[in-house]
């Protein structure tokens, strides 16, 4: 089929004004910069009914689908079909070249830390890189995976890593995400909704293609198997049709092939997992759970859990399957550690970092406390265990008496709070009532470890939908923009 | 391989596509019979699908039909009826999202997109302003649906448990047809009505003349071979989709012998031959055995509860196996 280019419009971009954060399309004196050159082309020809056509085709793909995602707080109608906005992130390929490059840093410095944890006798710890009562005092960490052998010492091997873009342009890391991180199908879907909806956008765009994730993560999982068996039985494990990420879940398991699986098809007996099938039960290698830690075993963790599968961790310690992530990540997922992390990377690799924390103060220090609690209302504030967004105080957009109470939250527990300098999230055009305008973002790209470490191109470009809001989390009425890498140019 | 879990949701994907199928059929033919009916008959004969359709426990909850308003909410939008259509398109959808890993997603889409399209659902007592279209674009979606199953599908175990859904479905509402039809002391159901409802006019018209009788359009809905309809030939693919996955799962093997019995007898004769002198009884009998068929899938399908039992022991931190003791078992 011949798509049809169409003719110009009204200028969706004509009133555009960058406003004080770094925006990735415009430069400061609004001329655009050369990666957006001709996607701001082609959105100069569009016209608001135009636009508003597109969007829903695409809302239309996702409602047929059923991609939609859960808000738990809500009462009733939870589930949303997925906001996408039209105007892709474009990100160069020089760019993405560094920005991979630090990611996988990043992912290997936490492996080696996990690894030396649970494995290896704690030698950061040892050697002060780390406090040892911040650690064991992690909600994160899990005493029962003290021990637990994991092939390749890949403790992560599904990494989801929030980047952001600072007001100088350089990306910086706000979060890391080792348990569960999700979004990934998220990002194969808008580009395939975007493909099918307007698919002359890409014209002269050499688009790094997003279909290949479900290989790649096949290959990481096939790595993983406890006794290097080339085909390991891999199962994908969820916590049913239910949980707000339920399409991810069955998305993951048809990319690869295997079996989606709830804890009530699995058995353990004589410390292996089984699947229960219509044949008889069937000896599972390699469990991708979605499933947090205290929920995995009911036998072990949380007894009220019918999620899970009582005896997993027996058969963990038997060494007969590998359970990915790794139990007991969360330690690293934890805030709190979060500031070490630039540290781990010199101690376990050798080198500077490549991607720089977002400046951190840490609430337990008593200096760096007084510091940033009385600057509170410039900084941003946040609880170390949660994520989401939830918790999070905005200095500059809260009441004094947020201010103050926060205060009083963060004196009784410094141990469970970070301060940050608050980062003006770069800014992109997103569609605002008939008009594209600068909203802020951020970038979860995926990292994957197995034998290896692959970074899958792009990621999930969250988007706030307020104009000025620096919340672009979906449950917070964020949306999402296909992300584009460009490959490299052929000589 | 397949789950058991998303074996016993195909199963039961198959069986409420042929429901919500079925029911959206009789449905249409008592809209449109309501033009012809004499005063009295539109109850007798709503009572009669209602019945066709084993329904009956499900109506007495509602309380005694009165009108035919009354009869198309409790078989289209009555949700706490789990033979409506609604019920059975949430049923349809819900069954296959627990396995939309292993279905095409074209499949999934299709019967998404038609629970979607239903305005009323979640609403009981709504009645829907355009009945026809309603039946129209669930009928055509069942067909997608099936479509799709048949052509998109990879044949596989789950695929075969989808068919026997259908055709255990489909033999149930068959026989239930035929049943109904013997009890109805009131006339309502002649030949020609029972045709309708399994879709069956057209065919039986080609190939035996359009003038139908009762007792022959009995035998064709028993045993006609090139009917898709006809109880035999349900029994063929069920029996033969059983006899694929007892290669494997050795307890399907009970219900693929009682599908054959029932074949068997069913080609002898035996069935025909008890109907001659007790017509109601020996198709009570025959649903009745139709229904432990179904049951019999269902038992062979979900593995005792014994298998969910923990031998495991203890393993203590630090005691993870080094393959001394047959899978590091404790110590």
């Amino acid at each position: 089929m011949v798509d049809v280019i169409p003719e110009p419009g009204s200028g969706l971009l004509d009133q555009y004004q960058p406003g004080g954060a770094f925006d990735e399309a415009f430069d400061a004196d609004g001329s655009v910069r050369g990666t957006y050159s001709r996607i701001v082309e082609r959105f100069r020809e569009l016209d608001i009914s135009e636009v508003r056509r597109l969007e829903n085709l695409v809302a239309d793909e996702f409602r047929r689908q059923g991609i939609t995602f859960t808000v738990y707080s809500e009462e009733e109608g939870t589930e949303r079909i997925w906001p996408m906005d039209l105007f892709p992130r474009i990100i160069a390929a020089a760019e993405w070249d560094e920005l991979s490059r630090g990611l996988s840093q990043r992912v290997a410095a936490m492996n080696c830390f996990l690894a030396d944890l649970y494995n290896g006798g704690g030698q950061a710890i040892a050697d002060g890189v780390v406090p040892r009562w911040l650690v064991v005092s992690s909600r994160g960490f899990e005493r029962n995976a003290v021990g637990i052998r994991v092939p390749h010492s890949a403790h992560c091997n599904i990494a989801g890593i929030d980047v952001v873009r600072a007001a100088d342009g350089r990306y910086r890391v706000l979060e890391d995400n080792l348990r569960s991180p999700s979004g990934i199908s998220y990002v194969v879907e808008n580009r395939a909704a975007m493909a099918k909806a307007c698919s002359w956008l890409f014209y002269d765009h050499p688009v790094e293609p997003t279909e290949q994730y479900g290989r790649m993560l096949r290959s990481t999982l096939d790595s993983m198997a406890p006794d290097g068996n080339d085909s390991p039985h891999i199962v994908v494990l969820t916590p049913g049709i239910y949980n707000s990420a339920y399409f991810e879940h069955a998305f993951l398991a048809r990319s690869m092939g295997v079996e989606l699986v709830e804890g009530r098809d699995l058995v353990v007996d004589d410390h292996t997992v089984y699947s229960r099938t219509i044949e008889g039960l069937v000896k599972v290698d390699v469990i991708y759970r979605r499933i947090d830690d205290d929920f995995l075993d009911p036998v072990a963790f949380r007894p009220d859990s019918t999620l899970g599968v009582p005896g997993l961790l027996s058969a963990l310690r038997a060494g007969t399957v590998t359970v990915c992530n790794a139990l007991g990540n969360g330690v690293v997922d934890d805030k709190g550690v979060y500031p070490y992390v630039p540290d781990l990377i010199r101690y376990y690799l050798g080198a500077e970092p490549i991607i720089d924390n977002v400046p951190t103060y840490m609430m337990w220090d008593p200096d760096q406390r007084s510091e940033a609690l009385a600057r509170l209302d410039e900084l941003v504030a946040k609880p170390v265990g949660e994520s989401g967004g939830y918790g999070v105080l905005i200095g500059p957009h809260a009441t004094e008496r947020e201010l103050d109470d926060a205060r009083a939250t963060i004196e009784a527990d410094p141990r469970n709070w970070i301060v940050q300098e608050l980062v003006q999230l770069s800014t992109l055009p997103a569609l605002a009532e008939d008009q594209l305008e600068p909203r802020h973002l951020d970038l979860r790209p995926f990292v994957l470890t197995g034998e290896r470490t692959e970074v899958f191109p792009g990621g999930l470009t969250r988007v706030a939908m307020r104009r000025g809001s620096l919340i672009v989390n979906s449950s917070q009425g964020g949306g999402s923009k296909d992300t584009w890498v460009l490959a490299p140019e052929t000589p | 391989m397949i789950l058991a879990r998303h074996a016993e949701s195909l199963l039961w994907a198959g069986r409420y596509l042929e429901r919500a199928e079925n029911t959206s059929r009789c449905l249409s033919y008592a809209a449109n019979s309501i033009t012809h009916l004499r005063p009295g008959e539109a109850t007798a004969e709503g009572e009669m699908l209602v019945r066709t359709l084993g329904l009956q426990d499900e109506l007495e909850a509602v309380g005694p039909l009165e009108s035919q308003p009354q009869l198309i909410a409790f078989l289209l939008s009555d949700t706490d009826n789990p033979g409506s259509v609604v019920s059975a398109v949430t049923a349809v959808r819900e069954n296959l999202r627990t396995v939309r890993d292993r279905i095409p997603i074209e499949l999934w889409e299709e019967a998404n997109g038609l629970y979607l399209r239903f305005p009323f659902l979640g609403h009981a007592d709504a009645a829907p302003s355009g009945l026809h279209e309603v039946l129209l674009m669930v009928r055509r979606a069942c067909l997608a649906i099936s479509g799709i199953l048949n052509e998109g599908m990879r044949r596989d175990e789950g695929h075969a448990f989808a068919v026997l859904g259908r055709m255990l479905e489909r033999s149930i509402f068959t026989v239930g047809l035929l049943e109904a039809s013997h009890a109805d002391s009131r006339g309502v159901m002649d030949a020609t009505r029972m045709l309708r409802l399994t879709s069956s006019l057209q065919a039986y018209h080609r190939q035996h003349g359009n003038a139908p009788d009762f007792d022959s359009v009995v035998r064709y809905l028993l045993h006609a071979k090139d009917l898709p309809r006809s109880v035999l030939s349900c029994l063929d693919r069920a029996e033969e989709r059983l006899t694929g996955l007892a290669s494997t799962a050795a307890a399907l093997d009970r219900p693929r012998r009682k599908a054959a019995l029932l074949r068997a007898r069913l080609e002898l004769g035996e069935v025909e031959e008890a109907m001659s002198a007790a017509p109601v009884p020996t198709l009570q009998d025959f649903l009745a055995q139709f229904m432990e068929l179904a049951s019999d899938v269902h038992t062979g399908i979900v593995p005792p509860l014994a298998m969910a039992t923990v031998r495991s022991q203890y393993i203590r931190p630090g005691d993870g196996g080094d393959g001394g003791d047959g899978g590091g078992g404790a110590r």
